[in-house]
């Protein structure tokens, strides 16, 4: 991996990216600005299932709302992202935090995927429209995931202060 | 007291000399704050692009606005208090910076343009409240804002990637530069 690594930020695209001062920083700014977005659209979405936001709105009308919003936001932060590695590739991969991230995202990302397919037909079909407490705790769990993937996220430019001897640059 | 004697004590502080010392204290910190700056651009702009008119004029904009209030300010509270101890570990370092100084600008700005909106465009809001477009001042304020908030957050990343060099440099001195930025 680290082989790998080191012949990408070697190639001319990952050169082109480090020798141009202001893309990097460009690119963790639509980053950090994506995380608003998605973090935001996903947490008005679960605070609809627990009630606490536009419980005068159907459920379908706030997914339909937010959910856009919120994939929207995960293509650019992926694009953004991907550039990100392919700018630092060693940075990234040999980052504990990075690797953490990555597989928590992948929970994530399937977590909301299974939240439209299964909240929304609930919704349509519910007089009530009022969620199991099952399902509440697993809208808010997604919350807390995101939430870590933020953290996770931030503490890569920090792997050996944040993990110690367990960082993979240690 | 002259501001830059403000910012030396300020660095001299014990918040100051606990960010410098603690390990882990700045990554929190600063995880903290990047975080929350998102969920005040994220909040903001859900606010921003309906007095724009998306995605729809159906919700009225004060409900919409009255419910995202608290997560705005809120995290912005937060987002204050973790700045203010990122500037105390290397509050000179920070107050010579120019990205610094632009931001605490565009956070004036975005002060001011939010105070005009609060306090003279949001007076006639029963008019454009729900399902009319909303008037080209209320427009004005939220494609301003949305702007003001993304120089915020552009400034600020660029503050990281500055504030350490930030000197002239000798001429004809061979710096090695190439240190890893956070």
């Amino acid at each position: 991996m680290h082989e790998f690594a080191e012949w990408l930020q070697a190639t001319s695209v990952s050169v082109t990216i480090q020798s141009v001062a202001w893309i990097i920083p460009l690119l963790q700014s639509i980053h950090i600005l994506m995380i608003g977005v998605v973090f935001v659209s996903s947490l008005m979405i679960t605070l609809r299932v627990v009630g606490r936001v536009r419980a005068d709105e159907p459920f379908g009308v706030v997914w339909d709302r937010f959910a856009p919003w919120m994939w929207g936001g995960l293509v650019v932060m992926a694009a953004t992202g991907l550039t990100l590695i392919v700018a630092e590739p060693i940075r990234e991969f040999t980052a504990l935090s990075f690797w953490l991230k990555m597989t928590l995202l992948v929970i994530g990302i399937t977590s909301i995927l299974i939240f439209g397919r299964t909240l929304r037909p609930e919704a349509r079909t519910s007089a009530t429209a009022e969620f199991s407490a099952g399902r509440k705790a697993a809208a808010v769990a997604t919350v807390v995931l995101w939430l870590a993937i933020v953290f996770l996220g931030r503490a890569i430019a920090y792997d050996v202060e944040v993990w110690g001897s367990l960082s993979l640059h240690a | 007291m002259e501001i830059p004697g403000i910012v030396r004590s300020i660095e001299a502080s014990g918040a100051g000399e606990w960010m410098r010392m603690s390990l882990k204290a700045m990554p929190i910190v600063e995880s903290i704050h990047v975080f929350t700056a998102a969920v005040v651009f994220g909040t903001i702009l859900i606010v921003d692009l309906r007095l724009l008119g998306f995605p729809s004029t159906r919700r009225a904009f004060t409900r919409i606005s009255d419910e995202l209030t608290r997560f705005t300010w809120g995290a912005f509270l937060i987002s204050v208090v973790t700045g203010v101890l990122m500037f105390a570990a290397n509050a000179s370092t920070y107050y010579g910076n120019a990205a610094f100084r632009i931001k605490m600008l565009a956070l004036l700005l975005a002060g001011a343009n939010m105070a005009v909106f609060e306090l003279v465009t949001k007076r006639g809001v029963a008019r454009w409240d729900k399902d009319v477009a909303t008037v080209p001042a209320a427009r004005f304020a939220g494609a301003a804002s949305i702007l003001i908030w993304a120089v915020v957050i552009f400034v600020a990343r660029w503050i990281g990637f500055t504030k350490g060099y930030n000197y002239d440099i000798p001429p004809g001195l061979d710096l090695n530069l190439d240190f890893p930025t956070k």
